[in-house]
């Protein structure tokens, strides 16, 4: 909890130096995830820090009460109510939030889908995020890479309703097949604690001989195979987590743990915001911005995805503010045309 | 307890299923008491936060009202017989998917499309109620298994991949504002609402499901073929939860594989929510259409009311709670207050 | 050997036995110590769940705020921890208390008001998991001390977990309870026939604040293990029990109605459930087609108890 603090104010720090004014005071920013989950907890801080910077009127992070798209589209609908004229949404579902996506554009608000995206066409003026699949790709290179010459890989990822999870089912697959690798195991669903842990652990006992890495690619996951692998005492298999969790990156400094892809929520939501202000007030979408292209959408911004191992874990807050700072510095001038 | 409330109420369980208005008996109905409620609270909401009552506000209401009402209602119409369907979500996501997939790979018109996705969920239903009727076990476990099936199923043969190349009047249908404030879903789900009023007061099939849920073995010395009527019951129960599924489908302008969460389990409370709270017995035998509406509807504003009053966004679950328990004790007040008053 | 095979437990028994002896044949790594850990420490925890909604059953009402009471109880037990600084014990039984307060708040209600326990609880799980999430925000808590994390990762006499050792007395007493107290008996004439036991003398609604009470120590004592053997205080922990606390006392034989329940053969069915679960992570199923299986291999286990019960009334009904 501490370390995250830490993170969050010298992240606030490092972009203030950016400085940008223009005021929209009557700007309300709803950041809203797909429900109550750790990886979000950094936009509360980066609403508030963007709200002080950009002197938007509000910045407020709204969680639905369970991870379910209809709870999330009940909040937005009532966010509309409320007031809220800009939303910074992490889409339930890539399809399914389309819809209601399109109905928060048609009350005149921008929306912006962030961590994760809609699939094309939707009313999103873009996507700000982590390429899910990419990241997933990188890792499964990482792990090849930490291994040398073995190569069995099993991958855990989270639930299948999740499209994400394809994705990144397939990612693994790709990487692993263009390093001569061979992915032997894929357990999914696994997105609680109590089966995750049951699974895995299971999967460990009998078959630990026949992997030689793991790759995790969902929070949850990462954090159990990180306990299994300190409690086996294991260090032969290699694992590459994903996320900022608290076991995974103790694993790395013990060793238990090769890596794990970070991802940027604190830069999605403070960038995020300044953008929908700016979408607000004149600015639009330049038509010849340099998106990149994903599985879901053609407007598709990188929030940037590091990978950290023993070596880099103890300056990850550092990489991390390098690549908010770096993507803020151009931001404005890169992808939108102000009046 | 329980057998303390039923005896005073259920005299017949029929006659009292829809209550008459004007009658004394009818202040003390659960219906009456409902429609208290969500007038007390829609007052408190409306007078405490600026957009309650604001048209958008309304007709958002009204659509998530009406998706729940339709999952408690294809809950009830097997919850009529004793028996409960926990695969309502997964044959609802199975139905969805199966209009969705005939109209973009097969190329089949909507209006055949849709009639084969609720063909589905009569389909699965049968499966239900054929498993519960031949086994003789409860239907919680059928069901239970069940839903891991059909969910497990329709996740094989989909890989998650959702069908969005609906013609538009899907998502029309779900946006359409009807004089700016009414959505068309919550039309059907009345219309849908109506037609189980007239099939369990008006027709031999309704009064039988109903004479076979509250003594099975009398219903069946009186000539009602009780394992038949169970079948029906699980299949009108597919339909409606495929029907509900294609509303969602609207609503959501997609057919995806997670719009009732894993395994369809976030239709579970809602299916429940409804009925239980419209005073359908668990047991079978009772059954209360208006009172399923009636529960659904406030359970639905409250969630709503809470959000607009901005309670910390972490607290709102835990005032929905408080917000549900004391609406179930002004509930039961009323009803001894009343009952008393009577006595003496 | 004829009341063996009437015997409530007998069904789930051969099942177990049957899956047992087919996974090991062809995988024999089944059976490795560390694989019988990993199942062992599965069913320790499940078997509280299940346990903690069979005494419910037995009342013949619902408890859908099992998983709601188990989980404040883990994050209280993980949050004491490290915001206070409590030692363990302590905490586990400040936690416990916890669960015990929770689950009278429900039965408080439900014989109070005569409100049906469904409505009550599934209240009261708003409430319990509201609370859980006002006080962590969806962080978990990591502060677990390191002896706590021991108790949850740690063998005796081989491959026996130490978590065994709660799930063990939980299952002495509770059996003890249901068979030889007279709490028990009331709690299962209650279920049996309310009006009967109240004519009979029983305290109805003392009986069902009771069995409420219990209920949530056993929720509770289920969310503490929990954390010892996540080593973290997950405020997801509790969000799926629901179905796996119905699914295994209803696979043991416990008819929902109430009045009827078998602590051994609850037991059996949180094995028949951990063993399928493995299985088919053994057995490398397709991760699209794990729900199927995992729906059939229910089926079949029930319909094995379900045969044999038929099979058992016929022959009655022959004498």
């Amino acid at each position: 909890m501490s370390r995250y603090r830490e993170i969050v104010a010298a992240l606030a720090g490092a972009v203030l130096m950016a400085g940008v004014a223009h005021a929209a005071e009557d700007t309300k920013v709803a950041l809203v995830p797909g429900g109550p989950h750790p990886y979000f907890s950094a936009w509360e801080q980066a609403g508030k820090d963007a709200m002080r910077d950009f002197k938007l009127g509000a910045a407020d992070y709204k969680v639905p009460q369970k991870w379910e798209l209809s709870q999330q589209n009940e909040l937005l609908e009532s966010l509309v109510t409320q007031g809220y004229n800009a939303f910074l949404i992490f889409p339930g579902d890539p399809v399914g939030s389309v819809s209601t996506a399109g109905e928060l554009a048609d009350t005149g608000a921008p929306v912006i889908a962030l961590a994760g995206c809609l699939k094309d066409p939707s009313a999103a003026a873009f996507c700000f995020g982590t390429d899910t699949g990419n990241s997933a790709y990188l890792g499964t290179k990482e792990l090849i890479k930490a291994l040398g010459g073995k190569k069995r890989i099993a991958h855990f990822t989270g639930f299948l309703v999740d499209p994400n999870t394809q994705l990144r089912i397939d990612a693994v697959e790709k990487a692993a097949k263009e390093e001569g690798a061979e992915v032997v195991q894929v357990i999914a669903d696994i997105d609680a604690p109590e089966p995750a842990e049951e699974k895995i652990n299971a999967y460990l006992a009998a078959h630990a001989g026949e992997v030689d890495g793991i790759i995790t690619t969902a929070w949850v996951p990462a954090v159990v195979s990180a306990n299994a692998l300190r409690k086996i005492g294991d260090k032969r298999i290699k694992m590459v987590g994903i996320d900022h969790d608290e076991v995974v990156l103790k694993g790395i400094k013990d060793g238990f743990v090769a890596g794990t892809m970070l991802q940027n929520p604190y830069g999605q939501a403070y960038i995020g915001s300044f953008a929908a202000d700016k979408l607000r007030s004149g600015c639009t979408v330049k038509a010849d911005a340099p998106f990149k292209s994903n599985a879901l959408t053609n407007k598709f911004i990188d929030s940037g995805t590091v990978f950290v191992d023993a070596s880099s874990v103890d300056n990850y807050v550092a990489s991390m503010q390098g690549i908010t700072k770096d993507i803020m510095a151009t931001f404005a001038d890169t992808y939108l045309a102000c009046k | 307890m329980q057998a303390e409330e039923t005896s005073v109420t259920a005299p017949n369980a029929a006659t009292r299923a829809e209550g008459r208005v004007g009658s004394p008996r009818f202040y003390l109905t659960n219906e009456f008491g409902l429609l208290v409620l969500i007038l007390l609270f829609a007052t408190i909401f409306g007078l405490a936060t600026s957009g309650f009552l604001s048209k958008f506000n309304l007709f958002t209401l009204g659509r998530v009202a009406a998706i729940n009402v339709m999952i408690g209602f294809s809950m009830m119409v097997v919850i009529v017989t004793g028996g409960l369907n926990l695969a309502v979500g997964a044959i609802g996501v199975c139905a969805a998917m199966m209009c969705g997939w005939l109209i973009e790979d097969i190329g089949i018109v909507w209006p055949v499309a849709i009639v084969g996705g609720l063909a589905l969920g009569a389909v699965l239903g049968f499966i239900n109620g054929f498993a519960v009727v031949r086994s003789g076990l409860h239907s919680f476990i059928i069901t239970l298994a069940s839903m891991s099936i059909f969910f497990g199923g329709m996740i094989f043969l989909t890989r998650a991949e959702s069908f969005r190349e609906l013609p538009p009047f899907f998502s029309a249908f779900g946006r359409l504002k009807i004089y700016g404030v009414v959505s068309p879903l919550l039309l059907v789900a009345i219309v849908v609402g109506l037609l189980l009023i007239v099939m369990y007061r008006y027709t031999a099939l309704g009064r039988e499901m109903l004479a076979a849920g509250a003594k099975p073995e009398a219903a069946a010395l009186s000539g009602v073929r009780v394992d038949r009527i169970i079948i029906i019951c699980h299949m009108l129960s597919g339909v409606l939860a495929g029907l509900t599924a294609l509303l969602l489908v609207a609503r959501n302008g997609a057919a995806i594989p997670s719009m009732a969460g894993q395994l369809g389990q976030d239709w579970l409370l809602p299916a429940f929510l409804g009925p239980v709270l419209g005073g359908t017995l668990l047991t079978g035998g009772r059954v209360s259409v208006l009172g399923t509406f009636l529960g659904a509807v406030l359970v639905t504003m409250l969630t709503n009311g809470l959000l607009l009053l901005q309670v910390g966004e972490f607290w709102v679950q835990a005032c929905l709670g408080v917000l549900l328990l004391i609406a179930v004790l002004i509930d039961k007040a009323r009803r001894t207050f009343l009952a008393r008053r009577r006595i003496v | 050997m004829q009341s063996l095979w009437r015997a409530d437990w007998f069904g789930p028994l051969v099942v177990t036995v049957v899956a047992i002896i087919f996974i090991a044949a062809f995988n024999p790594s089944f059976l490795s110590p560390l694989n019988i850990q990993v199942l062992l420490l599965a069913i320790s925890v499940n078997m509280l769940i299940a346990f903690s909604q069979m005494i419910i059953i037995a009342i013949g009402q619902m408890n859908l705020s099992v998983g709601a009471i188990g989980g404040l109880a883990a994050i209280s037990f993980a949050g004491m921890m490290e915001v206070w600084g409590l030692p363990g014990p302590v905490a586990a039984v400040l936690a416990l208390l916890i669960g015990v307060v929770a689950g009278f708040f429900n039965g408080f209600f439900i014989a109070w008001t005569g409100i049906s326990a469904f409505v009550i609880t599934l209240a009261s799980l708003s409430i319990f998991k509201g609370l859980n999430l006002a006080v962590t925000r969806a962080q978990p808590f990591y502060g677990v001390l390191e002896s706590v994390k021991a108790f949850g990762a740690t063998t005796f006499l081989g491959p026996l977990p130490w978590l065994l050792i709660p799930a063990a007395i939980a299952f002495v007493l509770t059996w003890y309870l249901l068979n030889r107290l007279p709490l028990g008996r009331h709690i299962l004439a209650v279920g049996g026939n309310a009006h009967a036991a109240e004519l009979s003398g029983i305290s109805v609604p003392r009986t069902i604040m009771a069995a409420h009470a219990i209920s949530g120590l056993l929720a509770a004592l289920a969310g503490i293990c929990l954390v010892a053997r996540l080593q973290i205080g997950q405020p997801t922990i509790g969000d799926d029990w629901l179905i796996l606390s119905f699914a295994a006392p209803v696979i043991g034989g416990a008819v929902l109605a109430g009045g009827h329940v078998s602590t051994v053969a609850t037991v059996l069915g949180v094995a028949i459930v951990a063993i399928i679960t493995q299985a088919l992570v053994l057995f490398h199923i397709d991760p699209f087609l794990v729900q199927v299986v995992l729906g059939a291999l229910i089926l079949w286990a029930v319909g094995v108890n379900r045969w044999r019960e038929v099979r058992v009334a016929r022959s009655l009904k022959r004498i």
